[in-house]
């Protein structure tokens, strides 16, 4: 990491690891529950079994929610995580938790701007300018 | 929040905080201190290390081990009983070696370490926990 980040993004980056692993480790308790949430037209997509795509989610969210909690690759893990929570928010729809993924998906993208390497953020500018 | 999780919660801070001393003692840079200033005096002691291990890397190694016992105990696999016992063990032993390294802070070496102290609270967070529960966490996953 190229810039100095604060106290404010270790606090979320630590926050966010939290609520990613432990999110993990809910559906692996109770995968049929978190597998409701996929929406028909997904399961008609999917060719895989909900059960297993949840068990997957879960799998990813641990690893993500771990290499945030250490540190590792923060940029690259926040936007695997901003991705991964716009895909449940398709897959999922608008219901009653929509608004906890969007809170968390706004936090994923302030944790992949604060870590994003200086030169990464000039590049991203100076294109955002000629365009 | 129920118990179980609020133990996954202090050892997911655990992980953080040792990973951070890691990766700073591994790029040979000064962790931030802050409160007090002997971070440095502690860490960089003697008694950095136990067993030929640095301390960091044994709390790392814990809290992992804490974190995922505490997350089987959520998803009920395994001997929860043997998964109990270890917990005990861990965080017991854990605690009196917290206890240990505030004594070298105060006595020995004569300063205080902000992340030192901070993970002796997690420690003793975890042992209230251990306590409350009547020495028995496996219950605390039917009250989840």
């Amino acid at each position: 990491m190229d810039g100095k980040p604060n106290a404010s993004y270790h606090i979320l980056r630590v926050g966010m690891g939290i609520t990613f692993i432990w999110i993990g480790v809910l559906i692996f308790r109770d995968p049929q529950t978190w597998a409701a949430f996929i929406n028909p037209w997904v399961r008609e997509l999917i060719p895989i079994d909900p059960v297993q795509t949840i068990l997957g989610t879960a799998v990813f969210d641990i690893i993500l929610g771990f290499m945030m909690l250490i540190n590792l690759l923060p940029w690259v893990v926040a936007l695997l995580a901003t991705v991964h929570l716009v895909g449940i928010l398709i897959v999922s729809g608008i219901n009653e938790i929509t608004v906890r993924d969007i809170g968390l998906a706004t936090g994923t993208i302030a944790l992949f701007w604060q870590s994003l390497p200086e030169r990464h953020k000039t590049m991203l500018k100076h294109k955002a300018k000629t365009s | 929040m129920t118990s179980l999780a609020l133990l996954f919660t202090l050892a997911a801070f655990g992980i953080a905080e040792t990973a951070y001393l890691i990766e700073k003692r591994y790029a040979s840079e000064k962790p931030v201190c802050p409160i007090g200033g002997g971070c440095r005096a502690v860490l960089e002691s003697k008694y950095n290390r136990m067993f030929g291990v640095h301390n960091d890397i044994l709390g790392f190694g814990f809290y992992v081990a804490v974190c995922i016992i505490s997350g089987l105990f959520v998803v009920q696999v395994g001997p929860t009983d043997l998964w109990n016992k270890l917990l005990i063990l861990m965080v017991g032993g854990s605690a009196i070696m917290s206890l240990v390294l505030i004594f070298i802070q105060w006595k020995i070496v004569k300063h205080w370490c902000f992340w030192c102290l901070m993970s002796s609270l997690t420690v003793g967070l975890m042992a209230l926990i251990i306590i409350i529960s009547g020495f028995d966490v496996a219950a605390l996953t039917s009250r989840i």
